[in-house]
């Protein structure tokens, strides 16, 4: 009788430990980490580029080519060109942080930064 | 067998404490809605469950959308811009929500000394057609032409603004007046949606219709119900600081305007949206001011207003009025805040 529970305790402690290991291994080296640029077109999710790895340069959507975004060095992304009448888009600037997004209604399309990191401390909204 | 039962009761135990259910953050992002973003932040226990709130907001927005619209027609809905096509013509018949945001936004005029004007429409029309020409054909961009500013001002008698409240009607007397409702709508509409739901019960929610925030409650944190955190970005996109500050709020408004985004450019100045009912011209005091207050309609009001003022003129606005504190950005860069401002700011460590 003592042998079975030692056994069972050696089988609980080591599905603990086990669990424990994969919630760390998750947490620490294969969660997502970092801010992502989402593309949403007519709010469907077309892009989600890792700023901290993505290459500089201009791309656009496949529905959309008069739409052209420009990931920059500094690992900021921003609307450069629209066919859109007021070009607000445009003069958004710049995103880099979490929170921060810009908008072209008339193409419908939003680009937002999302941290995906669960506890990013930041504002829960960012007003222009 | 008893192992087995131990070792699955175990894993499970381990799954239970791993995956409790805790509200998480969900945001949801409508473009569809009064020619601006439309954000709503919340905590959900699913992601369902939040999405079903987000369209009740999107359906309850969405009404107002329709009601305050200046450029489309609804079938068998009388709107601002049935309102605006009946000038000179006929009283209008229109819904009571529709009546009760007119008288609000009158009463704005009043209380703004006139700078916060809905009869203005035929001066902002203008300014929007040489802004949009200019956009699209920026060697040829105008500035629009002092008497044609002018002439139109000549229309934009809040007197002749006639509201009926007992009959439900609109009228406005001046054949060439038009109403432009966008200094308040967006405000009101935020401020309504958000106490019909806090009547139906929902004590924790962000909403945000192009920068106008209204906050339910505060939201769950670590110690409890903490205030919501709200940034508002810097004028200056080329700033190492994305936010000129982050307020924290309870149940508050904040509303900001700014001179930024909605420009065009002759001769390399700029002239942006935001237009000063006294010069017809841009206003030129500061390039962001920001509101907070209880009610987002009052928000947008006077944010409008105390962006069209001087900073004197505007603190003294401000200060008749209870529980309302500003920040000005001026065109220098240089940051004011009126007294109480100062305690919704996060302190930045």
């Amino acid at each position: 009788m003592n042998e079975a529970r030692k056994t069972d305790l050696i089988i609980i402690t080591a599905i603990i430990v086990l669990a424990l290991l994969f919630l760390i291994l998750n947490k620490y080296f294969y969660a997502e980490k970092g801010e992502y640029a989402e593309i949403y077109h007519d709010s469907t999710l077309v892009y989600r580029i890792q700023l901290s790895t993505a290459k500089e340069g201009s791309f656009s959507i496949p529905d959309k080519p008069e739409v052209v975004f420009q990931v920059y060095a500094d690992k900021s992304i921003a609307f450069i060109e629209s066919d859109c009448p007021d070009k607000v888009c445009i003069r958004s600037g710049r995103l880099r942080f979490a929170g921060h997004f810009a908008a072209c209604l008339p193409n419908k399309i939003l680009l937002k930064i999302v941290s995906a990191e669960e506890n990013h401390e930041g504002p829960d909204l960012i007003i222009e | 067998m008893k192992r087995l039962f131990i070792s699955l009761l175990a894993v499970l135990l381990l799954s239970a404490t791993g995956c409790a259910k805790k509200p998480t953050r969900y945001r949801a992002e409508f473009l569809s809605l009064f020619d601006t973003v439309t954000s709503v932040v919340g905590f959900s226990e699913s992601e369902r469950e939040f999405a079903v709130l987000a369209q009740r907001i999107k359906d309850k927005l969405a009404e107002y959308h329709r009601l305050f619209d200046i450029y489309h027609n609804y079938d068998g809905l009388n709107n601002i811009k049935t309102i605006n096509d009946n000038a000179g013509i006929a009283p209008v018949k229109v819904d009571p929500e529709l009546i009760a945001m007119l008288l609000f936004a009158k009463e704005q005029y009043y209380a703004t000394n006139g700078k916060t004007n809905i009869a203005l429409g035929s001066v902002l029309r203008i300014w929007h057609d040489y802004r949009e020409k200019g956009i699209s054909d920026p060697l040829n961009a105008e500035v629009p032409p002092r008497k044609l500013l002018e002439e139109a001002a000549e229309h934009t008698d809040i007197e002749d603004l006639i509201i009926d409240e007992e009959a439900s009607t609109v009228y406005l007397s001046d054949p060439k007046m038009r109403l432009d409702v966008g200094a308040v709508a967006k405000g009101y509409a935020v401020e309504q949606t958000a106490r019909h739901l806090e009547a139906e019960g929902v004590t924790s929610l962000l909403i945000s219709v192009g920068g106008n925030v209204r906050a339910i409650g505060g939201k769950p944190g670590k110690k409890g119900v903490e205030p919501w955190n709200i940034g508002v970005r810097n004028p200056d996109k080329e700033s190492p600081n994305p936010e000129l500050c982050q307020v924290l709020i309870t149940g508050y408004s904040v509303v900001s305007s700014g001179s930024y985004e909605r420009y065009y450019t002759v001769d390399g100045t700029r002239y942006h949206h935001i237009i000063d009912p006294d010069t017809l011209m841009p206003a030129a005091f500061f390039t962001n001011v920001t509101v907070i207050c209880r009610d987002s309609g009052l928000a947008d009001s006077l944010s409008t207003a105390v962006f069209n003022m001087p900073l004197e003129e505007g603190q003294e606005l401000v200060a008749g009025f209870d529980g309302v504190e500003v920040l000005w950005v001026t065109n220098s860069g240089e940051i004011v805040y009126s007294e109480g401002f100062k305690k919704f700011l996060k302190k930045l460590t």
